[in-house]
């Protein structure tokens, strides 16, 4: 069983009317239980769009969405993902702890299970001691910690990520790279991960999918070969930089090939 | 918290400045205007400043101190406070009973959309009807409702008009404020698969709160404005708003004595007014300082 598989999907916003947007056009992908898949992609080509169709925030114009065997909509239901947002989008109100026991709240947690995950998640990010702060009192790149907290905190077995660390310092960022890769590989955890880095969407992933600006399409999809265990000698690796090229490549082809569409509409 | 405590301070100084500039004010206008009142083309544009008309600060202050009718021995002090205390908790009622009425409209509107096109127009137009009308209106509802054991007592209606005077401010401003959650956030919850109330808990109440504050703000003074108004005009016995009517009656013969229970009631839009702060100050003690001025 995939953990999802999104077959022949479009998405159009405001259909019929003036203002139509096809976001999304004929997209197919399927992703391993398991498997970290990056999409990437120039701004606009609909890739927070795909993640929220995942997610069924959205509901595809046509097509069919089905996450861990099930609809979209049950899988919502069931709470099978987690999701981190390109804004950290914490509540103000609440402090630090409290928002990452948000889902495990809603999940009707006993109160004591909610703190000790809490506090693990604390460590995890490595804001153990900001517990009871609250998130004004952070700067951007702690809160966007404290999100990615919250959306591993009830363990999901599939997370859904939209440029998460795109708010940190290179330092924490491929801090984070790696704690995320670890915690995934010790609990199996699926991940569907937007990005703009290259380095980072080969680093991170199984396979890249690189996808093409309006409508939006896949147009390359790059198997990364670097193995199950990646330290930080990873990135010095052969087969590191013949990814990322091939990703570059994928992504300048479609520009090159858009300028040409550009030259044929004059 | 020190910077809570100093901007209370400020408050307060400005305050007591601000007051000192109107007995400053009323007393040099007193010294120097005509006591008779200017007359342009036989109307009247400046007021009187005869003792009958503008009686000195001081002598309203110290009319406090002296008994309310000759012989007795009950001051004034203590018939206004007892006044403003019983007019206090009858706007305290009809505050609690118009919040209450004004959260749940403001719920109802935003949970369906067809009650908020249906309801709010009628509620902008309520707020037009003249209180002055309304106030014997309500009483004489009142008086013919009877169940059971439950006879409507006549404070009752008072409460009802501050009521009908404090919901609406509140029920704009929540309605205001249960949509002001950012679509981000909803999203949040309609990931976590969260209920319709389990959203309006844990988050469009709270994204509301400093929407309410001013609101319920407004409902206070708004429910003393209305119980005052409905003392004096069904002429309900114990409150200021009477003793506002009483006193007026002996204004020719005791002119400071009127302005003890307007301070009076002045006095007790303050305290209300000041209670909600003090739960403002509260309620917002853990929010980012910027966005609360
Ligand atoms: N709610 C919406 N209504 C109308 N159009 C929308 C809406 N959401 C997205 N779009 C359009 O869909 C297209 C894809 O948007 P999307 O947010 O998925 O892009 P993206 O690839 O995530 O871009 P970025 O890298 O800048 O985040 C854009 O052209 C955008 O204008
Ligand atoms: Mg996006």
């Amino acid at each position: 069983m995939s953990a999802v598989n999104i077959k022949n999907v479009s998405k159009a916003f405001n259909e019929g009317k003036a203002n139509q947007v096809d976001a999304l056009r004929d997209v197919s992908l399927d992703v391993k239980q398991g498997e970290f898949v990056s999409l990437i992609g120039p701004s606009g080509c609909g890739k927070s769009t795909l993640l929220r169709l995942i997610a069924n925030l959205l509901e595809p114009t046509s097509g069919e969405v089905t996450v861990n065997g099930k609809t979209a909509v049950q899988a919502r239901l069931d709470q099978d993902y987690g999701m981190a947002f390109q804004q950290a989008g914490l509540f103000d109100w609440r402090t630090v702890r409290k928002n990452i026991e948000l889902p495990l709240e809603l999940k009707g947690w006993e109160k004591a299970d909610r703190r000790t995950r809490a506090d693990e998640m604390l460590q995890l990010v490595q804001l153990p001691e900001f517990g009871d702060h609250y998130p004004w009192q952070l700067s951007g790149g702690m809160q966007q910690r404290i999100a990615i907290a919250r959306a591993l905190a009830a363990h999901p077995p599939l997370l859904l990520m939209d440029e998460p660390f795109g708010a940190l310092d290179e330092m924490t960022r491929e801090y984070m790279q790696g704690e995320l890769l670890r915690i995934c590989a010790a609990t199996g955890t699926t991940v569907v991960f937007v990005t703009h880095s290259i380095p980072e969407a080969v680093y991170l992933s199984n396979r890249v999918v690189v996808m093409s600006p309006r409508p939006g399409r896949i147009t390359k999809v790059v198997d990364v070969s670097l193995g199950g265990d990646r330290s930080e000698d990873t990135r010095n690796r052969t087969a590191f930089f013949e990814a990322i090229t091939a990703v570059r490549e994928g992504l300048r082809g479609m520009h090159a090939a858009h300028v040409g569409l550009g030259n044929d509409d004059r | 918290m020190t910077l809570i405590v100093r901007r209370a301070a400020y408050r307060t100084a400005m305050f007591a400045l601000a007051l000192g500039l109107v007995v400053v004010i009323w007393e040099t206008y007193k010294a120097v205007g005509p006591t008779d009142g200017g007359k342009l083309l036989g109307v009247r544009i400046l007021p009187r400043t005869s003792e009958y008309a503008m009686p000195h600060v001081w002598d309203m202050l110290s009319r406090f101190g002296r008994p309310e009718v000759r012989g007795s021995d009950r001051t004034v002090l203590a018939s206004v406070l007892a006044g403003a205390w019983y007019s206090f908790r009858l706007s305290v009622a009809g505050f609690v009973l118009g919040g209450a009425i004004g959260v749940g409209l403001a719920v109802l509107m935003a949970r369906f959309k067809l009650v908020q096109r249906g309801v709010l127009p009628y509620l902008v137009v309520s707020q037009t009807v003249p209180l002055i009308a309304l106030a014997p209106l309500v009483v004489s509802w009142g008086g013919k409702l009877e169940v059971g054991p439950f006879v409507w007592p006549r404070w009752l209606s008072a409460s009802i008009l501050g009521a009908f005077l404090a919901f609406f401010p509140v029920a704009v401003g929540t309605l205001r404020g249960l949509a002001a959650a950012p679509a981000a956030s909803v999203e949040l919850m309609q990931s976590y698969a969260a209920s319709w109330w389990k959203t309006l808990v844990k988050l469009k109440f709270p994204t509301a709160v400093p929407y309410m504050v001013p609101a319920f703000r407004l409902g206070a003074s708004a429910s003393v404005i209305g119980v005052v108004v409905a003392e004096i005009s069904t002429g309900l016995k114990g409150g200021i708003g009477r003793l506002i009517i009483e006193y007026a009656r002996e204004a020719t013969g005791d002119p400071a004595k009127v302005y003890t229970a307007i301070f009076g009631a002045a006095a007790l839009g303050l305290t209300m007014a000041g209670v909600v702060v003090a739960v403002d100050v509260f309620v917002m003690r853990n929010r980012p300082k910027e966005s609360t001025t």
